[in-house]
């Protein structure tokens, strides 16, 4: 473990070295919130605090877009050689994967964090316990998505192929999860995608907590969005977050499988006699 | 000594094609050995074995006594690799590349401080510690290279055609802290080169091409078993000369006064020179390089392949 500790030390490095990098990533979100804001204050009648209701969506769909693209560290590593310093020292294979994961899910959560501070300007109220609440569901988000991204970095193995699987994803999980958009103003024929994707309740887990809703009524969670009503079957954000953890641990152990077996060799290593 | 690198009946295969043809070799503790041939010879594939990073198809693989497949962990503690191309991390800096090496390979963070500061003396980097690695020369950046491929104390230290891309004058440097380092630790050193006469240093050499080698030994064997010692004689009296060098049975051919021969046994040359030394202006011999061992072994030279 120690290794494993190594490598995300120096993978956090890495990242405040790239300031472009870093400031790019929150210009986003920052985006996302000023373009949203209006959505939400002229069309969204039944939900009871718009603005916080937005900010939480926007953290977490931070943490879910910045766990995946950091995945495309590890692209740059195999471009820049410094994969190979990696791959012929005494770590596993085992080891290096879950360094990699870890590192996209703490820079993830970081940044995250950095979007839940500003809100807290913005009005968002948070105690101790809560505030503990969203980092765990902001970590499960960071491994669950970490996981499928470096997935996709090493099934694809270059960055255009990497950025292409990763837009086609990106777009519809996001703008299907009830984070920008309420899902209970989308169309009922889109339902059933919402219900599939993994990002409708990690959404609706951390605005539960970001918004103390534990003492709501059934009914009313259901009319924000928060719990679904699936043909009369009530499912509440709790059991989301079990199905959330479940994907989590596929995406990991899968994640780490592929790692384990994918041939580097062939990207770069002493090729220039092939 | 000892071998630290044994290599049996070595193939690797790729579906029908046999990048290496059931090689044997062994390099000995503490020797500098030069692995040479043309390009698509079967060299890297061999290298990449020998580093852990490919698996073999048959054969039996040791480095220090352990199995390249079987016991990567253990093999990789005691090899230090330069390869080629930077592998280094160019946002981070020189002391951070070594110390995450370090890390990755175990080193006790205050043993690390002390070995960074050695392996940077030794390539004359000390002062450069605090520098990022991407504004560093491209020379420099091969030094930062060397010395992190020492710094977790290996016992075989790989090196990637450790000068390629660099001017004549840092190719010199790096052949400097190579031999100085290698004085100093005792280490083994497995090397690819295109120069040849960086070659020439090395205890033993290796040629391979179209997946076997071809030949191996030292530098002078080689050169005495592929390649003869030539002789120019500039003669005072050519006929004469001529005449006299019939009588010693020696090969020769003749461009007025001038006469190039070869000479297979040096005794008889001497020989020869005192006793027609009132008829010798001038004369020069010329060793067989290794570069003519290459062109005798694989009818190549090795710029062009």
């Amino acid at each position: 473990m120690k290794k494993t500790a190594a490598i995300l030390r120096r993978n956090l490095l890495n990242f405040t070295r790239d300031k472009v990098r870093m400031i790019g990533s929150f210009v986003m979100s920052f985006f996302f919130l000023f373009v949203f804001s209006f959505v939400m204050k002229s069309s969204v009648g039944r939900i009871a605090q718009p603005m916080n209701y937005l900010i939480s969506g926007i953290i977490i769909m931070t943490v879910f877009q910045q766990a995946l693209n950091n995945s495309t560290a590890i692209l740059d590593d195999i471009s820049n050689g410094f994969m190979k310093e990696i791959l012929v020292a005494p770590i596993s294979r085992r080891e290096i994967s879950i360094g990699q994961i870890l590192s996209s899910s703490v820079i993830a959560v970081l940044q995250g964090l950095i979007i839940l501070i500003a809100g807290l300007f913005m009005g968002l109220r948070l105690d101790l316990l809560h505030f503990i609440g969203t980092v765990g569901i902001m970590a499960v988000a960071g491994i669950t998505f970490g996981s499928l991204g470096l997935f996709i970095a090493t099934v694809s193995k270059g960055s255009s192929a990497f950025q292409v699987l990763s837009t086609i994803l990106v777009m519809p999980l996001t703008f299907l999860s009830g984070a920008y958009i309420p899902t209970t103003i989308l169309p009922n024929f889109l339902l059933p995608v919402v219900y599939i994707n993994p990002l409708t309740y990690i959404t609706s887990i951390f605005r539960f907590i970001t918004m103390s809703m534990e003492n709501l009524p059934v009914s009313q969670l259901v009319e924000e969005g928060i719990a679904f009503n699936i043909h009369g079957f009530i499912l509440m954000p709790q059991m989301g977050l079990l199905i959330v953890i479940a994907i989590g641990l596929c995406f990991f152990a899968l994640c780490v499988r592929k790692f384990n077996q994918a041939d580097f060799s062939v990207v770069k290593t002493f090729h220039h006699h092939m | 000594m000892t071998n630290i690198i044994e290599v049996n009946h070595f193939t690797k295969r790729y579906g029908n094609f046999t990048a290496v043809d059931d090689i044997s070799f062994s390099v000995k503790e503490g020797a500098i050995f030069s692995f040479l041939g043309p390009n698509g010879a079967g060299k890297s594939t061999t290298i990449n074995t020998l580093c852990t990073i490919l698996d073999k198809t048959e054969g039996e693989i040791y480095i220090g006594g352990h199995d390249v497949t079987k016991q990567k962990d253990l093999v990789r503690k005691d090899i230090g690799i330069v390869f080629q191309e930077s592998t280094l991390d160019q946002k981070l800096t020189v002391e951070e590349n070594l110390l995450f090496h370090c890390d990755f390979y175990g080193v006790p963070r205050k043993e690390a401080n002390q070995r960074i500061d050695f392996v940077l003396n030794l390539v004359d980097l000390k002062d450069r510690k605090k520098d990022v690695v991407g504004s560093l020369s491209g020379g420099m950046k091969r030094r930062v290279e060397i010395a992190r491929g020492l710094v977790h104390d290996p016992r075989v230290l790989f090196l990637d055609e450790p000068t390629a891309g660099l001017d004549p004058q840092t190719r010199a440097n790096v052949w400097d802290y190579i031999r100085r380092l290698q004085k100093q630790k005792n280490i083994t050193i497995f090397l690819t080169t295109h120069y040849m006469d960086e070659a020439e240093i090395s205890s033993s050499v290796a040629i391979m091409d179209h997946g076997k080698i071809v030949a191996s030994g030292t530098p002078a064997k080689l050169k005495s078993q592929f390649t003869g010692t030539r002789m120019e004689i500039t003669a005072a009296d050519p006929n004469n000369m001529a005449a006299c060098l019939k009588k010693s049975n020696f090969q020769f051919s003749q461009a007025d006064c001038h006469f190039d021969l070869s000479i297979k046994e040096n005794k008889k040359a001497i020989d020869f020179l005192s006793r027609e030394k009132n008829n010798i202006q001038d004369f020069e011999v010329t060793k067989g390089s290794l570069n003519d061992v290459f062109l005798a072994v694989t009818g190549r030279e090795i710029r062009e392949s």
